[in-house]
């Protein structure tokens, strides 16, 4: 291009007339309107992280409140588990009683009951053994050894609901003296699952009896029944409870409940998973939409570039 | 970038508009006489320009481009309404010959008749490229930017244009 002509198309452009200088200025004279709404582009920028934060929150919510919710649950939890725990108290109390006889730690961990005092004795072993046949003869044995110690067969349950698996469940009662050598050797025919010994006092009962039939004079009936009732006290006293559970299968093991924050995490993770999912899944199906809608919209721009263009051109 | 550019840029962003428009008000009254070839029309799109940009004003952002490119490209806009109107208009009144392009055509005194003949043998799109980058003397890249194109398709239709231009000047000025 030559100077001359640049000069010529800058020199000869007229500037704005007067008039539209007015018009102009009267249009500049109001406010510029303050913006309403953020535009679209900036709209589209922020929708990712919002909606990003809000699938988070959603997430986080959900974990919240069904950690929340959980806490009945963990109330009746709480609730099966009382009784248990006042079992364990009154065994704590039986054994930790003043007027227990100090206890003698057997080999196998079971206390010895007093030789001088009225005691319950009450154990619970629970037995695994290796397979149906085992099963059998750890029964048989079990027996036998409740007989050669002076003892008794109460009540036997022996089941096989499969060729490979089966249980035995029997209640013996054995002399309170040999109650330690009955554990132990029932503890010997497979390895032990469970062992429990609750020990309960019941010489001060007695002692209590006996004072009161001392003093109850001229009554007999009265002095009749509370010589029942000691006769029942030292039979009981006399003869220790076991039951013996024998099983070719361990037990299920105990699910420990998870926390509230585990549960939380857990469920605001599950929500989250499912939200990517739906995502994906969304995505998936519309992603062919997209790209038809991404090329309509290219297309159109071009198009109308084009009939610019054209307009232009004819202009 | 420079602390000086910054504080421009931060000064250009707090420019009002009043100060802009009359800053810039030649050049968009020049830009949409190039595109219309026509004062009133491009009177009138001019007052329509700066209506549009009063409303729009917030959302113009310094740091994507200059106050004039902004107003250009509000401008070319306008224009293309405008056409887009008349084409519209034309076409319910059913016009089916060919109109007269030279007949709207009216390119003030100022232009030499020399200039004024051989601008009226350009079309719309040419004198628009010229008035941007010659006139305006916007650069390369503002220019694409308002007309919507890349810069080198905006150089390429420069040249033709001011090849074309050149070839109806030129004689006549050596007669």
């Amino acid at each position: 291009m030559s100077p001359d002509l640049a000069i010529a198309l800058r020199e000869q452009t007229p500037a704005a007339p007067s008039e539209l200088r007015e018009r102009v200025a009267h249009i500049t004279a109001a406010a510029p309107s303050p913006r309403r709404t953020p535009p679209p582009r900036r709209m589209l920028l922020w929708a990712g992280p919002v909606a990003l934060a809000t699938s988070c929150l959603a997430a986080l919510a959900v974990g919240l409140s069904s950690a929340l919710d959980s806490n009945p649950s963990s109330t009746r939890d709480a609730g099966a588990a009382a009784p248990l725990r006042r079992l364990e108290q009154q065994t704590d109390m039986s054994l930790g009683a003043p007027t227990l006889a100090p206890m003698r730690a057997s080999r196998a961990g079971v206390p010895a009951p007093s030789t001088q005092r009225a005691q319950e004795v009450q154990a619970n072993v629970r037995v695994l053994v290796d397979d149906p046949d085992e099963l059998s003869t750890a029964t048989q044995r079990a027996l036998r050894t409740t007989r050669r110690l002076g003892g008794y067969l109460v009540a036997v349950d022996y089941g096989m609901p499969e060729a490979t698996e089966g249980s035995a469940t029997m209640r013996v009662r054995v002399p309170v003296s040999r109650v330690q050598a009955a554990v132990v050797s029932f503890s010997n025919l497979g390895r032990i699952l469970a062992q429990q010994t609750q020990i309960s006092d019941l010489q001060q009962r007695l002692d209590e009896l006996t004072r009161q039939i001392r003093r109850t004079k001229g009554d007999k009936a009265r002095i009749a029944a509370l010589r029942r009732e000691r006769t029942q006290i030292n039979r009981r006293a006399a003869y220790a409870t076991v039951d013996l559970a024998l099983t070719t299968h361990e037990p299920e093991k105990k699910v420990v409940p998870p926390s509230r924050l585990d549960r939380a995490v857990d469920d605001a993770t599950g929500v989250l998973t499912a939200e990517l999912a739906i995502g994906a899944y969304i995505l998936i199906v519309a992603s062919p939409f997209l790209v038809l809608l991404a090329a309509a919209l290219a297309a159109s721009r071009a198009y109308r570039r084009y009939a610019d263009q054209r307009l232009l051109e004819r202009a | 970038m420079a602390y000086t550019e910054c504080v421009s840029e931060l000064a250009n962003a707090h420019r009002s508009f009043a100060s802009a428009a009359e800053e810039h008000l030649d050049d968009v009254y020049r830009y949409l006489l190039y595109v219309t070839a026509n004062p009133a029309t491009a009177e009138d799109l001019t007052s329509e320009t700066f209506e549009r940009a009063l409303s729009r004003w917030s959302r113009f952002d310094p740091r994507r481009g200059s106050a004039q490119t902004w107003l250009c490209q509000l401008a070319r806009s306008t224009a293309l309404d405008h056409f887009r109107a008349e084409d519209r208009r034309r076409r319910r009144e059913q016009r089916v010959a060919e109109p007269d392009r030279g007949a709207d055509l009216e390119l003030p005194d100022e232009y030499g008749p020399v200039l004024r003949q051989a601008l009226r043998t350009l079309t719309g799109a040419e004198r628009e490229v010229i008035a941007l980058r010659v006139v305006l003397e916007l650069d390369t890249e503002h220019a694409a930017r308002v007309l919507g194109i890349s810069p080198s398709a905006c150089t390429t239709r420069l040249n033709r244009a001011l090849a074309k231009l050149e070839k109806k000047v030129r004689p006549r000025l050596v007669a």
